[in-house]
């Protein structure tokens, strides 16, 4: 067994193999681990709208040991991780980090939020540091408007325009 | 403590004699639900680019990011690896046992949490799922006086055994 706790080191193992092969090969993967996630957000998400992500967010906040702040109101929800559990894994790591590891966050999470008609702002700030700010609108024009701001912006696969 | 097998030879695993500093010793909560993402991993890699390829992948594993447990192999200390067994089968709270000599560890996992949280978040569980076990206790054991056999014995459930090479 890798123990749940070493996920994202074997993570790190598959993006670096991805990656040799060819950027498509890692945005397919990305897909994939959204539609897993799909099952157990994607209702809660279209349900609840950003009150759902908030209760699906602070459940993660919790289980995986984030060092995340999450403030919620009518317009957004803003997630700001200050020591992010999974970036500090691999690179407390004896294999070798892939470079661009924050980046699958987006992968993922981007196509979800694209499904249930929100708009992600994602600042991933510094590749090489454990926080990122991410910020999920009603309405799109907000987002834009927050794009301008963000440090190091991520996309993600077939991103709405 | 956990239950232990306790046989002529063989003395019982607690903290004293497994009293070694693990390089990855994680605390916290645990979230089962990666193993889900592992399976969906597993599936991912070996419908597109093939069996062996997620077994590389693997064998990075077991060399690379445990490069620390396979070092002490190599020097002999097997005991870092029943260690490193009892730390993470105790977070997942799984039903297992681990009995030791100088020669030999057997680790017996009578019940995988790991699999039966994926068959309980995904119903099939990938017939591949295993691997991860195999692949990289091999990949461990590689270019080191010892060998790791993994025996599955039945739905989530396995045996791993490490000994001297003969």
């Amino acid at each position: 067994m890798i123990p749940s706790d070493h996920f994202t080191r074997f993570y790190n193992e598959v993006f670096k193999f991805l990656e040799d092969q060819g950027e498509e090969h890692l945005e397919a993967y990305w897909l994939e681990i959204s539609k897993n996630q799909e099952k157990h957000t994607l209702e809660l998400f279209k349900e609840k709208g950003l009150k759902g992500m908030y209760e699906y967010w602070d459940h993660i906040r919790i289980e995986e040991n984030c060092d995340m702040d999450l403030k919620l109101d009518d317009e957004k929800l803003e997630l700001r991780m200050n020591v992010c559990p999974s970036l500090s894994k691999v690179l407390d790591n004896d294999a070798e980090p892939m470079k661009r590891y924050c980046d699958h966050c987006a992968g993922w999470i981007g196509p979800l939020i694209d499904k249930v008609d929100h708009h992600l702002v994602y600042d991933v700030i510094d590749r090489n540091k454990p926080q990122c700010v991410v910020k999920i609108f009603k309405d799109k024009e907000k987002a834009i408007e927050e794009e301008k701001n963000a440090k190091l912006l991520m996309g993600w696969p077939k991103k709405k325009k | 403590m956990k239950p232990i097998l306790l046989e002529n030879l063989y003395i019982k695993v607690n903290k004293n004699n497994l009293d070694q500093k693990l390089r990855y010793n994680d605390g916290g909560n645990v979230h089962m639900d990666f193993h889900g993402a592992t399976n969906t991993t597993i599936e991912f890699i070996i419908n597109k680019y093939g069996i062996d390829t997620m077994n590389d992948i693997f064998k990075k594993v077991g060399n690379d990011v445990y490069k620390d447990i396979k070092d002490h192999i190599k020097k002999g200390n097997i005991k870092m690896l029943a260690k490193h067994w009892q730390h993470f089968f105790d977070r997942e709270n799984a039903d297992y046992n681990i009995s030791i000599n100088d020669e030999e560890i057997i680790l017996t996992v009578n019940r995988c949490t790991a699999y039966e949280h994926v068959r309980k978040l995904v119903g099939n569980v990938s017939p591949n799922f295993c691997d991860q076990t195999i692949k990289t206790n091999e990949a461990l054991a590689e270019d080191t006086p010892y060998e790791i056999k993994t025996e599955i014995l039945g739905e989530a459930a396995c045996r791993q055994t490490i000994r001297k090479r003969a």
